[in-house]
């Protein structure tokens, strides 16, 4: 049983789904580029900040100034441009990969789960020969030309999509979502501009409507897609939900794209088969070789993958680790496929106090955070830590002795009423970072510890 | 293998066919007055032209009348610089300065392309720019470096400043009266390009464009609000008052120091806001589409809060600088009442409404 899955997925099948995604992906990456760089994204969030949010234990990651900077992202359309083309694609992939994730290590404040999802994808792609058919690469050197892969190396991609959208559907089964219909309920209503329907923006039934939809849909989407039968309606689904949240929510991006392009990948070799033929004129993929992987890999490959997988299986999960109510506290939030999930809007004061004079000084947050940064720290208790830790360092400079730091932080979620978050006695200063539960963060609800 | 019953595949079909309506409907851009949006919510276009034409348009005027009896009491003064004459003009100034106030919450279309605010009231004015600009006889009053030597606060200065009648008839007296007028015709002129402008095509943009989302008047609406919220709190009382600054004050930098009407304005200020935000109690404000969105209470609550934070700040008198050492108690008091309105703004109002409190855009999920 185990013995034959293995071989089944060893099995080979054609290139062309493989191929497809190269080209889409590549293709969308360069329109992502050329689309943040000529928003003044680049400038906006790597070059004007004084200060970045980084990751824990990614400290040492800082951005590289305004010319090297957009010297990085030129090197990530580049990049796009060769993976596109197929023109040293293990080379493209991995500094693609390098850079793009190097960008979003630089600060918190900007993550997305579609970045980290491309992150993740762009990693896999380097372990993938999607650069073996229809490519300069095998113009260049023809014998890399192989037309059959083996059936797991389009499987993986399938997988990554897979989890993606049953995690963001589990994450849609909490009380809110569900029962409540929240936060579509406060959302829709300010869509009411939309024509024709903007009216039934404010009916109940319309949020309690999208947000069980939204949860079938994740939850399912990818078993539909994998089933050969259902696949043609499943992929009609794929297009209109992202269309709608595309109208809906223009301020997701290019989320929506992200997940049409990608879903396209579970269409069959076949089907991509026929697909390439209408765009190069051949009829099909004459079999000519079968790729092989080296020696070293095939004994490595199992190993690494089996690792990826089962840490995109507990990252998501790891919430479950810590007490209290996870939109408050945010503990395992992030790279958990949570999207548009919840309101959440706060405001936080800071006031750093010099023990041995007594002295108060209010933080103007403007003078060190851009607006976007002001806006995402005020709701996420790690990134409040961080910037009470750097405004520690910043009034020392200044000459104030061992500054203690205090935040008065004021939090609304899910259209309940503003309440304190943080404890106002606790001096930030001296709390450190780590992964254990935030004892600073006051609970949500009154029972909670 | 997860096995679906009929029930939930018929539940999805039927799911898709609703989608698929709302995005075939919300693709063919048909009429929006098809459904009633009264009997459906909220019109949110009465409030906007509400905004447009009962609120917006009318302060420009007033502002646009007001700068004119300026500029006749500017030109009274510059003819014959004496105390009388002073006393007369800071009244006039006072009144333009307050009718300021109520424009100051508008920053968006017209007024942000003109840069209104940062010319018209950047303060504190750089003295010892204005000055050097005065001594030689040249400058430009339209660049961008420029927004500290000009508007309300460089007439604060040049006007009411202790030795101003003197130096209106000392050795500059010339140049000096000359940059004061340049100074109201340049502050005539943005408030003259702004009114214009919101009669002109921008009032069909504000009123025709309803949504919620950034760039969008609603959006520009909650966000001035939280932004001249924090205006109020940091530059206008807290900073000064030495907030940000262990209790080292810098009365100087206060919004019309030298006319010791800081308070006046700032009140002024909020009350302006405080209009704005209930739409001036026409039933087609702010506060009257939080209760379409069924918040109810919160409106009520940051109705009470703006009354609330405007006595407590009328009990601060004028001048600013005095009530600094007199009156620390009902500041620190009109201080903590900002704050709260700040977050009841920035915070409750936000989220309700669904508008991001950003002054910048990207992506987000």
């Amino acid at each position: 049983m185990f013995l034959s899955a293995i071989n089944r997925l060893q099995r080979p099948v054609s290139i062309a789904p493989l191929v497809t995604f190269r080209i889409l992906f590549g293709l969308m990456m360069l329109a992502g580029t050329i689309r943040f760089w000529a928003n003044g994204w680049i400038t906006q969030q790597y070059v004007t900040p004084k200060f970045y949010f980084t990751y824990m234990g990614f400290e040492w990651v800082h951005p590289l100034g305004n010319t090297g900077m957009h010297f990085i992202f030129g090197v990530i359309a580049l990049a796009t441009i060769c993976i596109t083309a197929g023109l040293f694609y293990r080379v493209a992939v991995v500094v693609f990969f390098a850079a793009f994730t190097y960008v979003e290590l630089i600060d918190v404040t900007n993550y997305l789960n579609h970045y980290y999802f491309i992150s993740l994808i762009s990693f896999l792609l380097i372990w993938l020969p999607a650069n073996r058919y229809l490519s300069v690469d095998v113009r260049i050197w023809p014998k890399l030309k192989c037309t059959h892969v083996p059936l797991w190396t389009i499987g993986i991609i399938r997988l990554q999509i897979a989890i993606v959208y049953f995690f963001a559907g589990l994450a849609k089964l909490n009380p809110d979502w569900m029962l409540h219909a929240l936060p579509m309920k406060i959302w829709l209503p300010a869509k009411s501009h939309l024509p024709l329907i903007g009216g039934l923006m404010y009916k109940e039934w319309i949020a309690y409507l999208f947000s069980w939809f939204g949860a079938f849909y994740d939850l399912f989407i990818a078993f539909f897609l994998i089933n050969r039968k259902t696949r043609p309606m499943a992929y009609v689904f794929v297009l209109g939900f992202h269309i709608s949240t595309a109208i809906f929510f223009p301020g997701i991006g290019m989320f929506p794209y992200v997940m049409i392009i990608s879903s396209f990948a579970f269409f069959s070799s076949g089907y991509h088969q026929k697909l390439l033929a209408f765009f190069i004129g051949k009829n099909q993929l004459i079999p000519t070789s079968n790729y092989r992987y080296p020696a070293i890999l095939r004994v490595l490959l199992p190993g690494v993958i089996g690792i990826y997988f089962l840490l995109q299986i507990i990252i998501p999960l790891r919430f479950l680790a810590y007490p209290g109510h996870l939109f408050w506290y945010e503990e395992g939030y992030r790279f958990s496929w949570r999207v548009m999930l919840m309101e959440k809007s706060g405001n936080t004061f800071f006031t750093v106090k010099e023990p041995s004079t007594g002295k108060t000084y209010e933080v103007d947050n403007s003078k060190y955070l851009t607006p976007l940064q002001d806006k995402m720290m005020s709701t996420q208790p790690d990134m409040i830590l961080r910037y009470a830790h750097y405004l520690a360092d910043i009034y020392t400079k200044r000459g104030i002795k061992s500054p203690a730091v205090y935040a008065e932080c004021h939090v609304a979620l899910n259209g309940e009423r503003s309440r304190l978050y943080i404890d106002t006695t606790v001096n930030l200063a001296m709390q450190s970072l780590s992964w254990k539960h935030y004892k600073w963060v006051l609970p949500f609800t009154k029972n909670e510890k | 293998m997860i096995k679906l019953s009929r029930k939930t595949i018929a539940f999805i079909a039927a799911a898709l066919v609703v989608t698929t309506f709302i995005i075939a409907c919300s693709k063919s851009g048909g009429n929006t007055n098809t459904l009633d949006p009264s009997a459906n919510g909220f019109d949110k276009t009465a409030m906007l032209t509400n905004y447009a034409d009962n609120l917006i348009i009318p302060a420009y005027t007033n502002l646009q009348t007001q700068a004119n009896l300026l500029e006749t009491a500017v030109n009274t003064f510059l003819t014959t610089p004496n105390t009388a004459n002073q006393v007369t003009l800071k009244n006039v100034f006072k009144d333009t300065y307050l009718r300021y106030q109520d424009v100051s919450v508008d920053q968006f279309g017209p007024a942000e392309t003109a840069l209104l605010s940062n010319f018209s009231n950047t303060f504190p004015a750089d003295s010892v720019v204005i000055e050097g600009n005065i001594t030689r006889g040249t400058y430009s009053l339209t660049s961008n470096a420029s927004i500290n030597q000009q508007g309300f606060p460089a007439l604060d200065y040049l006007l009411f400043n202790l030795h101003a009648i003197n130096d209106f008839t000392g050795a500059t007296a010339v140049n000096r009266k000359k940059y004061v007028q340049d100074v109201v015709t340049n502050l005539k002129t943005r408030v003259a390009t702004v009114l214009s402008a919101w009669k002109g095509s921008y009032r069909a943009t504000f009123i025709g464009n309803t949504r919620s989302d950034s760039g969008s008047p609603i959006a520009f609406l909650i966000n001035q609000f939280a932004f001249e919220m924090d205006q109020l709190k940091g530059p206008r009382i807290g900073w000064p008052f030495g907030k940000q600054s262990g209790g080292t004050m810098f009365p100087n930098n206060t919004e019309g120091f030298n006319a010791g009407i800081s308070v006046a304005l700032a009140t002024q200020n909020l009350t302006a806001l405080k209009t704005m935000f209930n739409g001036n109690g026409s039933g087609t404000g702010m506060s009257d589409y939080l209760v379409a969105l069924k918040q109810q209470k919160l409106s009520t609550d940051v109705m009470a809060q703006f009354d609330k934070a405007i006595n407590s700040l009328k009990t601060v008198p004028d001048p600013y600088v005095t009530a600094m050492s007199n009156n620390k108690t009902q500041i620190e008091a009109a201080y903590r009442e900002i704050q709260i309105l700040l977050t009841l703004i920035k915070t409750d109002v936000a989220s309700a409404t669904g508008v991001r409190i950003t002054y910048q855009d990207t992506d987000g999920d």
